[in-house]
């Protein structure tokens, strides 16, 4: 961190920012470290989560911190929210910075796959329809689950929802 | 509780359906008949919706959640992102300010309506808390005592705890899997990474490498601590890591053993006297032998 300039507006924006997309509580950070210390992907190197992350929205770094990988490492686990003294909900930090970063399409393409795929048939997570079928035989089931998987009614609703959210504008389904 | 409505998400019904068939099976024994939610959709998992637009995602969840409130009744589900996801939105949903209407206008476009009617419930919770142990000990037709288990509760069934329906003591220090589990006769021993994450999720989609290190420390934990005889976890994205990534570690030479997997309504299930090659057929890591063990003659009760 050496050079960094603490520059008011840079961090004004840098709050407002990730307060809009849900992490108004960031400001309430005392950069403690409780919630580094417990988090699994600080632990294998995804090292800007939890305070260090907080540390740069709050000192205003955020297009400096646009193209970071580690918030896409996050596991949402929440043990960050359980254990800060601060109510800070480190996660929901996490998480309204991957949609500051999802709004500038500062993602990994292999971020698409599951979102086409919620669109299309509802499910972010997906096989192919003859897996499914053979995997619902061997345990008795009918070959269709009773999901919005082959439900056009429901496919629908959800891409009415996705088509009137701001996620439609990304071009990502 | 007499119905209950079953949240099926992604993985069980398309990947692990003998878990789905568990859920089937084990409920109406308990005298809980499973409701299907007809349409429902992914929760949405984190790595969609949640991680674009907060309010696409809590209309995403309240659409699956008012699937249940138009049949009155509540949710459960076996998978822990399942779980946190709707546990989360409903919470956001009645707790944030003004997201209750912003949700409710983002229905109206559909036709539908959230309300806020009916409680999210982990099945662990639904055993532990509604069901109980003492029931699950009169149900059962095989003992399974002398089984070691590992148990593997999951990280969205415990934290955050303010959001939950049902919560642990000491979210750090998780009983409900545990009880559930020695409702069979099992012993579930304490182990030192028991609430460590198994790496499932997102570091195993951005980083398949950090999700098998976190994996490996945990997996070797459980074998160094206690050598079990089966894994038994509460969430279908630990199943899945849990049966699959032993695989993987062992092919490349990582650990040299492998312990089979029950997601825990497969274990009841087995306990409950139900046809394995129904309720506990699809697997990487063999369950054969073991199930045998766990279905055994001198096993009957009674
Ligand atoms: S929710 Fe994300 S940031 Fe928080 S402890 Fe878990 S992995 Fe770390
Ligand atoms: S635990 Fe809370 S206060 Fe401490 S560094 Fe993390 S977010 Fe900040």
């Amino acid at each position: 961190m050496s050079g960094l300039k603490i520059d008011d507006a840079k961090i004004k924006e840098a709050i407002e920012t990730i307060s809009k997309y849900g992490g108004e509580a960031v400001v309430k950070c005392v950069q403690c470290g409780a919630c580094s210390g417990i988090c699994p992907g600080v632990r294998v190197g995804f090292n800007v989560l939890c305070r260090m992350l907080i540390k740069r929205i709050l000192t205003g770094q955020l297009e400096e911190t646009l193209e970071e990988v580690s918030t896409w490492g996050c596991q949402a686990c929440n043990r960050c929210t359980e254990v800060c003294p601060q109510g800070v909900r480190p996660m929901e930090v996490v998480f309204a910075f991957r949609r500051y970063q999802a709004s500038e399409l500062a993602l990994s393409t292999s971020a698409f796959g599951p979102q086409m795929s919620l669109y299309n048939v509802g499910h972010a997570v997906t096989i192919s329809p003859e897996a499914v079928a053979e995997n619902r035989k061997k345990a008795g089931l009918p070959e269709t689950p009773p999901t919005a998987l082959n439900n056009e009614q429901a496919q629908k609703e959800i891409q009415t929802l996705l088509d009137n959210s701001p996620m439609a504008e990304l071009g990502i389904f | 509780m007499e119905k209950v409505g079953l949240f099926l998400g992604c993985n069980i019904p398309f990947r692990a359906p003998d878990i789905e068939k568990a859920f089937r099976s084990i409920l109406p024994e308990f005298g809980i008949e499973p409701v299907d939610l007809e349409g429902a959709s992914c929760c949405p998992a984190w790595g969609t919706a949640p991680s674009f637009d907060l309010d696409t995602w809590l209309s995403l969840s309240g659409r699956n959640i008012s699937l249940a409130e138009e049949k009155g009744v509540d949710i459960t589900t076996g998978c822990n992102s399942c779980f946190g996801v709707l546990s989360e939105a409903k919470h956001m949903i009645e707790h944030k300010p003004g997201k209750f209407d912003v949700v409710n206008e983002k229905l109206k476009l559909i036709g539908r309506e959230y309300k806020g009617t009916s409680k999210i419930y982990h099945i662990m919770h639904l055993l532990y808390a509604i069901i109980g142990p003492e029931k699950i000990k009169e149900k059962i037709k095989y003992n399974f005592e002398g089984i070691k288990v590992a148990l593997q509760q999951g990280c969205h069934s415990v934290w955050p705890s303010d959001v939950y329906e049902v919560k642990e003591e000491n979210p750090f220090f998780p009983i409900h899997l545990k009880t559930i589990v020695e409702a069979t006769g099992a012993e579930a021993p304490h182990y030192s990474r028991i609430e460590d994450c198994c790496g499932m999720g997102a570091m195993s989609s951005s980083d398949r490498e950090k999700s098998l290190q976190t994996f490996k420390r945990k997996i070797s934990s459980i074998k160094e601590e206690i050598d079990p005889d089966v894994v038994v976890t509460g969430c279908s994205s630990c199943y899945l890591q849990f049966d699959g990534s032993q695989k993987v570690l062992k092919e490349r030479g990582d650990i040299d053993f492998e312990i089979p997997v029950f997601h825990v309504t497969q274990f009841l299930a087995i306990a409950l006297g139900f046809d394995p090659k129904l309720v506990a057929g699809i697997c990487q890591v063999s369950r054969d032998e073991i199930v045998k063990e766990m279905q055994s003659e001198k096993r009957l009760v009674k």
